[in-house]
């Protein structure tokens, strides 16, 4: 968890100062953005918190829901 | 700023490849297991597992300098009711895990083998560290004594043993069957696994071990025995025979001929006829050369050649005719039959075949062509005899 | 407006394409199951399917040269039409490359190293494909002579090793497999091998002549298709009918090299290429995710977002399957049919409106 926060607060002293000197505004926000995003992932799965996956509810989608399946193999 | 910020994530990259070494196993931690031997244990469920373990200290000092009664090896011996937790058991005895990658030789008594080795099967197939080229034995009595029987000339009885089976080829009365033979026979529906036996030998002070003939399986439980003959017989059929010795009665009947097989090479065609009769047409090649007669004839002439050469391709068919004859007792198809009929006939295989091909193995004809060459007599033209220009 | 600024030529394309499809090698170990020993078969009819889809790709891209997906998809469907079709083309880079990288975790912590979490090999392995991604498409493609050529040597030289093991009466009988399983088994390699290569549509745009790809992409596919046969080949004929026991048949295929006792335990030979594989077509992979998402954010270049990027596919990794087994049966069902309109219609049907609605105009305007 320690590594967790020492890895995120590395790269964003590294890659945040250039940004904001050269003034890109949009490239800042996505990457403020998905920092966030990334951020937050990390957190929860170094805390042992479960995430969904996105397998999971795209398994569901199309095995139950539209019933897209192969036969098992002998 | 930057910069101490990327140095110290160098660093930490550097660190985070560390993570690689916990597996690391220091070479003086590890047991090194040449040879595994499993026996019925006396409560019915639990099997004896005896694990041969190097002991690399007194490697190449028995019997020249150090202590006659140490051994370079050492049979660690626990219980349990699997494979696996037997193995881990040992670690209440040795302070390290065993150290599989070098076991050469997996040895079943023959209580297990006849109960079924699907359970202790399954360990050595999905272990990492275990070889698919290790053999396969049974053992006659204890899998434990086999693996204590000091071999004369080779330090390690596992490495002894191995060695036996490797060079098959000398006699061709045994058949080195891997791990991963054995299984490919087990997982066909038709075939019938196979595995040579050993068994412990006393002579006078000394235990030795002998490899001969072959353990006939139904599925996994062992159900049959092939001797030297039918071994070599299915051999020849299976294109396995390497050399051996082949003793054919001489023409005058006085004695024996022995020869020693040069080459050999057998063929199968497999043929289902209209009437749905189905016959294996059996080609062997044979080469051998004179290396011993027991009689005063003279061999050497060519029309005596034709004649031995029919005596010696009669043997042969004897031998295969055996090893058939044995296995159709128990409906056992030991020589893949049924799968070489799969492979060729695909369609009566799965809607006539498949089923009863059990009984329908006992019903099989041969068709058996050996053509046999005798290509030198060695060093002796005619025999020794006092009968000089007869 | 493009985001990437170097250029490659069409032959350093052909060996991007082949190590592309080299890179799922492993994978003909998923089609064992249900092809048994026509793996083969499958193969062959996998190049023959996926040889008109990758031409599509490839036509859409020489349709509009320079461009790359993300920018095709505005000009074709208009501008949010288009981002939602991008979406799509996003959502699936983003979990390929989380699949390739579970696929070299999975392969290190079953066979290389049992003890150690798989987080970190899917850490490691994800950092070193951003520091590839970062240096550019230009260094990766160069890269790829050298990975294709010692890909291929190492793959002919196992073969070798192994062929006096094989017997070659385990192809035998043939067409003893039922159809559908032969279907679903052409699916998967179609889809995995040669179709992840849509997201050569995002590399397309740094060609430096776009007029001869489709020749080079397409032996590109057939070169890869060979590599993938002689595995298919190689594991058949030496493993017969325990093929479909083991968990990965290169690996117990290349056990069994025994020559002379002492080369044995070859099989970290196809650890090693195996990682050098998937390392270049996940980096490709990746570059193809940074760069969509740069586009479809419209920023000028996509380093900055680069390492959140793959962070977030790390975790991806981490937890879009609970095991190995999970992995093998989702990839055979599900893993295939999310991406089958994506993969097999969408770049057809971009094409094809295109060339209802005449587009580019450019083309028009040079005409006239």
């Amino acid at each position: 968890m320690i590594y967790v926060l020492t890895i995120y607060t590395l790269v964003a002293i590294i890659n945040l100062p250039p940004l904001i000197k050269n003034g890109q505004k949009r490239e800042l926000f996505a990457f403020i953005a998905f920092f966030i995003v990334a951020f937050v992932l990390s957190l929860l799965y170094a805390m042992d918190i479960e995430i969904p996956s996105p397998m999971e509810g795209l398994k569901y989608l199309i095995e139950d829901f539209m019933g897209l399946k192969y036969p098992e193999p002998k | 700023m930057k910069n101490t910020a990327v140095k110290i994530a160098t660093i930490l990259l550097m660190i985070t490849l560390l993570f690689g070494c916990l597996d690391g196993r220091e070479l003086s931690e590890l047991e090194i297991v040449i040879g595994i031997g499993i026996d019925s244990a006396d409560d019915p469920d639990s099997i004896k597992l005896t694990a041969q373990v190097v002991n690399v200290s007194q490697l190449g000092l028995s019997g020249s300098g150090g202590d006659p009664d140490s051994k370079p090896y050492w049979n660690a011996a626990t219980t349990g009711t699997t494979i696996f937790e037997a193995i881990r058991q040992i670690t209440h005895k040795t302070g390290n895990r065993l150290f599989v990658p070098h076991c050469e030789v997996v040895i079943y008594s023959k209580d297990v083998a006849k109960q079924g080795l699907y359970k202790h099967l399954d360990f050595f197939l999905r272990a990492i560290e275990m070889r698919l080229t290790s053999f396969i034995l049974i053992a006659e009595g204890k899998a434990g004594e086999v693996l204590d029987a000091k071999p004369q000339t080779e330090e390690l009885p596992a490495v002894n043993i191995y060695n036996l089976v490797k060079s098959y080829g000398f006699t061709s009365h045994l058949y080195d069957v891997t791990l991963k033979e054995f299984s490919s026979r087990l997982i066909s529906e038709a075939t019938a696994p196979v595995a040579p036996l050993i068994k412990v030998v006393q002579e006078g002070e000394n235990k030795d071990v002998q490899v001969m003939g072959l353990a006939v399986f139904k599925e996994d439980k062992m159900i049959d025995e092939l001797n030297m003959d039918e071994t070599r017989g299915l051999l020849w059929v299976i294109n396995e025979v390497k050399s051996g010795v082949l003793i054919v009665p001489t023409p005058e009947e006085s004695g024996v001929a022995v020869f020693e097989i040069e080459t050999a090479k057998g063929k199968v065609k497999p043929e289902i006829t209209d009437d749905g009769k189905i016959i294996m047409h059996i080609d062997i090649k044979l080469q051998a050369n004179l290396s011993e007669q027991t009689t005063a004839e003279k061999l050497a002439r060519p029309e005596i050649f034709e004649k031995l050469q029919d005596n010696m391709s009669e043997v042969v068919v004897q031998e295969i005719m055996s090893a058939y004859e044995k296995s159709s007792k128990t409906g056992s198809d030991i020589f893949g039959f049924g799968d070489m009929i799969h492979k060729k006939y695909n369609k009566k295989w799965h809607e006539q075949l498949e089923e009863d091909w059990e009984e329908i193995y006992k019903t099989i004809e041969f068709d058996i062509k050996v053509d046999s060459k005798i290509t030198k007599t060695n060093l002796l033209k005619n025999p020794v005899t006092q009968k000089l220009g007869g | 407006m493009n985001v990437e600024r170097g250029k490659i030529n069409v032959t350093q394309l052909f060996f991007c394409v082949t190590g592309f499809v080299e890179g799922s090698v492993l994978l003909v170990n998923f089609a064992v199951d249900m092809t048994k020993s026509q793996t083969w078969m499958a193969v062959l009819a996998s190049i023959a399917v996926a040889i008109p889809v990758i031409y599509s790709y490839v036509a859409l891209a020489t349709r509009f040269p320079g461009l790359n997906v993300i920018q095709i998809n505005d000009i074709v469907y208009g501008p949010i039409l288009g981002k939602l079709i991008s979406l799509y083309y996003i959502f699936f880079f983003a979990l390929t490359f989380s699949f390739n990288n579970r696929d070299i975790g999975e392969l290190y912590k079953i066979f290389i190293m049992p003890d150690a979490p798989m987080i970190f090999f899917l850490a490691a392995f994800a950092v070193t494909c951003a520091y590839a991604v970062h240096k550019g498409l230009e260094p990766l493609a160069r890269v790829s002579h050298i990975i294709v050529a010692i890909s291929f040597t190492v793959m002919l030289l196992i073969f070798l090793l192994l062929i006096d093991i094989m017997d070659f009466s385990n192809f035998l009988p043939l067409f003893d497999v039922p159809l559908i399983s032969f279907i679903h088994s052409v699916h998967v390699i179609t889809a995995i091998p040669f179709c992840e290569s849509i997201a050569f549509l995002m590399i397309f745009g740094s060609l430096d002549k776009t007029e001869k790809a489709a020749k080079y992409v397409i032996w590109g596919l057939i070169s890869g298709g060979f590599i993938l046969l002689n595995v298919a080949v190689r594991n058949t004929a030496v493993l017969g009918n325990t093929e479909t026991i083991w968990t990965s048949t290169s690996f117990e295929s290349t056990r069994l090299i025994d020559i002379g006792t002492v080369l044995t335990r070859m099989d970290l030979w196809v650890g090693v290429i195996q990682t050098i594989l998937i390392f270049f077509k996940a980096s490709l992979l990746l570059y193809a995710l940074a760069t969509s998402v740069a586009q479809i954010l419209g920023l000028k270049s996509y380093l900055p977002i680069l390492l959140p990027l793959t962070a977030i596919e790390v975790i991806l990794s981490a937890t879009v399957y609970q095991s190995p087994v999970d992995h093998a049966m989702t990839t055979q069902n599900a893993g295939i049919f999310y991406s089958t309109p994506l993969l097999y219609f969408t770049p057809a049907i971009t094409l094809l409106i295109a060339v209802i609605r005449k587009l580019p105009k450019s083309k028009r305007r040079k005409r006239s």
